[in-house]
Formats: structure tokens, C-alpha cells, sequence
């Protein structure tokens, strides 16, 4: 099934879920509205006396009326309710369905695999740098500010990778810059910036931020590696 | 783009199906109570990063204020009482600033003296995501991270209001 045709699934399968919700909804206020209705006078027996005709009318049904063929069942709104509810699981699941399809799509038009690009954080040891934020510019327009709570940077230390941002850019070549703020060692405010240039060819992009000790300078370093 | 077309194919046919006599929907009211709180991350006073979802299975106060909104001067010190009180039993308070003046809404956060974080919003996107219209605003977060209650402005006797609501969430 090409896009167009899944577009137009979607719409169809959309309204045809909404008419169906609708009927649904006013099918309490249609079944209240039937129950008030007043039922038609059955016709009284003509050799009955007034009198006991009203107290028939009122305490059973006539004999006739119970065996008529188009009368409805007493079990008949247990069994209205029951299809009903399984309409209504089938509509759930429909639900359900269209809600991963939906997903897929999107995931395939707002993120094609083509022109995805990816970017990860990832801490190595930690030592000398304790993480507070990370910005980011593609080619030179901010993309990401993220700031990181003290739990989001333990995870990081213990071996976490974060997807920081997740986009699309054109074939060629593209700069990232990515900003690190946080405290460096001896608790000195530290702000760091990295740059990478890279080319974007057919096919999704993984870059990496990583953040590790350089031991011999007691300095953290920042790198950005690209997953080719 | 996928959910806008179905969007527009489910308005289609709601149109279609409401058209029919005797259905009607419901008007959207612009509140955010029985919904999820909207997510954030600010930097609060002492430097820390603070995110409302960390703080899940607690129930949460979040006081939106400004420096120049006169019931935020009434509102603050009341909160104080409130966590001071109720911090141990699980309630965690946050105050958020909206004002663009970092230096003064600082200023004013020391002035003052609370003893809940204070968080400094400069973007104003959290208080678009919260449907900030007046000052002070306060919310109550339940513990599954639903907001459950909120007060626009604040006068004497709401902080009772805001203790009963606190109790009732508690307890859950």
C-alpha cells in the first residue's frame, strides 16, 4: 500500500470510527427516549365490563398480545446490551489498531530513515565534570537545551545513553556544535563546546557526545563521534 | 501529518454524525484539571536542576508566582507553613517564577526566606504549557502525576483550601 492510499485509509477509518462513537453515544438517550414512549391502546374485549377492563389493562398483558409473534422477548435488552458492549470492544480494538498504524506512520513521515539523524550523550567515569546541560546547534540554529537533574546525570555515570535529539537534515554536509555546562574540577563553573562537521549521506546518521577523564590533565574532554 | 489527516477525517465524520438530530458533544473546558501535568526541567536557586516527573508518587504543589503580583507576597509565606508542616508526610512544594528578571525574581525569592525549592521559568514556555492567565496560580499534582486542583490568585482562606486538598490527596 503506497502513502496515498494509506492516507486515505486512515481518513475513511477516522470517520468511519467517529459516525460509530456518535451512534453510540446517543444510543442511551434513543433507548430512554423509546422507553417513555406511551405504548398503543391494546383494544378491549367488547363483552368486558368498563370496569374490569381497566384492571385488566393494568395488571397482566392480554393473552393475545404475549403470544403474537411480534412481541419482544423479556430477555430482548440484556441481549441489546450485550451486543453493544461487543460493539463497543470492537470499536476499542479498532482503536487500538488504527493507534499503531498511526504511530508507524508518523514515525516513517515525520523520521525517514533517509534523512534521520540521531544524536546520543554518553559520560565515561565522570571525575573531573559533573553534567548540568547540553545545547546544541546543527548547522548553526539551536536544536536542543537539555538540563539534567542530578538523578538523569547518575544515570549517565552508571552507563546510560540518552538520545538527545532525534531530526532530519538534507544530504550533505552539516556542523554540529554541542555546549557543555557544568562543574568542573574543584568545583569550577565549566562551559566546553565541541564541533563536528560531518557529511550526510542516504541513510540514517548516529553521532555521539561523550564526556570522559582525561586523567594525565585531571581535565574532562568532550568528543563527538560519528557512528558511520 | 498522519494525525492531522486523521483528525480531519474523524472532524468529518463527527460533523457528520452530530449533524444527526438529537446527538450533541460536550464543550472542551480550558483547564488542566484530570489531566496529566505537563512535564518541565528549571534550574532552581541553590543551582540544581529540578523535573516535576522525578517526583512521582509524591504529591506535588506547584505555586506559579511573580514578583510583581501582590498575592504572591501573601501566598509564599503561607506555603512555607504548609510544607514545613506536611514535607515529611510525602508533600513536596515548588514555587516557580515566571518573571523575565532573573536578578529580581531572585532578589525577591531570597527576600522572601521559603523553605521549598524555588525554580525560575525565563522561556514563559511552562507557562504557556500550564495555561498561566493571572498570578499567583497555584496546582496540586496527585501522586500518579495527574493535576487535581488549581487556584487562580490567592485570598485569605485558601490555604485552608489548599490543606484539605493536600489531606484528601495524602491519604489516596
Amino acid at each position: 500500500m503506497n502513502s496515498k492510499q494509506r492516507i486515505v485509509s486512515i481518513m475513511l477509518r477516522g470517520g468511519i470510527l467517529a459516525c460509530a462513537w456518535a451512534v453510540i453515544a446517543a444510543a442511551p438517550a434513543l433507548a430512554v427516549a423509546a422507553d417513555n414512549t406511551p405504548p398503543p391502546a391494546a383494544p378491549a374485549p367488547a363483552a368486558a365490563a368498563p370496569g374490569a377492563d381497566a384492571v385488566a389493562a393494568t395488571s397482566a398483558p392480554p393473552a393475545g398480545a404475549a403470544a403474537s409473534p411480534g412481541a419482544p422477548l423479556p430477555d430482548a435488552p440484556a441481549a441489546d446490551f450485550k451486543t453493544l458492549d461487543q460493539e463497543v470492544q470492537s470499536m476499542k480494538k479498532d482503536v487500538i489498531d488504527l493507534n499503531k498504524d498511526l504511530f508507524v506512520l508518523q514515525e516513517e513521515l515525520l523520521f525517514p530513515a533517509n534523512t534521520q539523524v540521531a544524536v546520543y550523550v554518553s559520560m565515561d567515569v565522570g571525575a573531573f565534570f559533573a553534567l548540568d546541560s547540553v545545547t546544541l546547534k546543527i548547522d548553526n540554529k539551536e536544536v536542543k537545551n537539555y538540563l539534567y537533574t542530578a538523578r538523569e546525570a547518575e544515570a549517565l555515570l552508571k552507563g546510560g545513553v540518552q538520545e538527545i535529539y532525534l531530526g532530519n537534515l538534507k544530504v550533505g554536509k552539516h556542523e554540529l556544535v554541542a555546549f557543555f555546562t557544568g562543574k568542573g574540577p574543584v568545583e569550577r563553573e565549566y562551559k566546553r563546546g565541541a564541533t563536528l562537521t560531518f557529511d550526510k549521506g542516504v541513510g540514517a546518521k548516529y553521532l555521539e557526545l561523550k564526556i570522559t577523564d582525561r586523567v594525565t590533565k585531571h581535565q574532562p574532554e568532550f568528543k563527538i563521534k560519528d557512528w558511520d | 501529518m498522519s494525525k492531522t489527516l486523521f483528525a480531519c477525517g474523524f472532524a468529518l465524520g463527527a460533523l457528520l454524525a452530530v449533524a444527526a438530530p438529537g446527538v450533541a458533544t460536550p464543550a472542551a473546558l480550558p483547564t488542566l484539571i484530570g489531566k496529566e501535568a505537563p512535564d518541565f526541567v528549571l534550574k532552581s536557586m541553590d543551582g540544581k536542576n529540578l523535573r516535576l516527573s522525578e517526583y512521582r508518587g509524591q504529591v506535588v504543589l506547584v505555586n506559579f508566582w511573580a514578583r510583581w503580583a501582590g498575592d504572591s507576597r501573601q501566598e509564599m509565606p503561607a506555603l512555607d507553613r504548609i510544607n514545613a508542616t506536611y514535607h515529611r508526610a510525602g508533600l513536596v512544594v515548588l514555587g516557580v517564577s515566571v518573571d523575565e528578571d532573573l536578578r529580581r525574581a531572585h532578589e525577591f525569592a531570597e527576600a522572601m526566606k521559603v523553605g521549598y525549592p524555588i525554580l525560575f521559568d525565563t522561556t514563559s514556555n511552562i507557562g504557556r504549557d500550564y495555561l498561566l492567565q493571572k498570578m499567583p496560580m497555584t496546582i496540586l499534582v496527585d501522586r500518579s502525576g495527574v493535576v487535581r486542583y488549581a487556584n487562580i490568585g490567592f485570598k485569605r482562606g485558601d490555604d485552608r483550601a489548599y490543606l484539605d486538598k493536600i489531606r484528601e490527596l495524602l491519604r489516596e
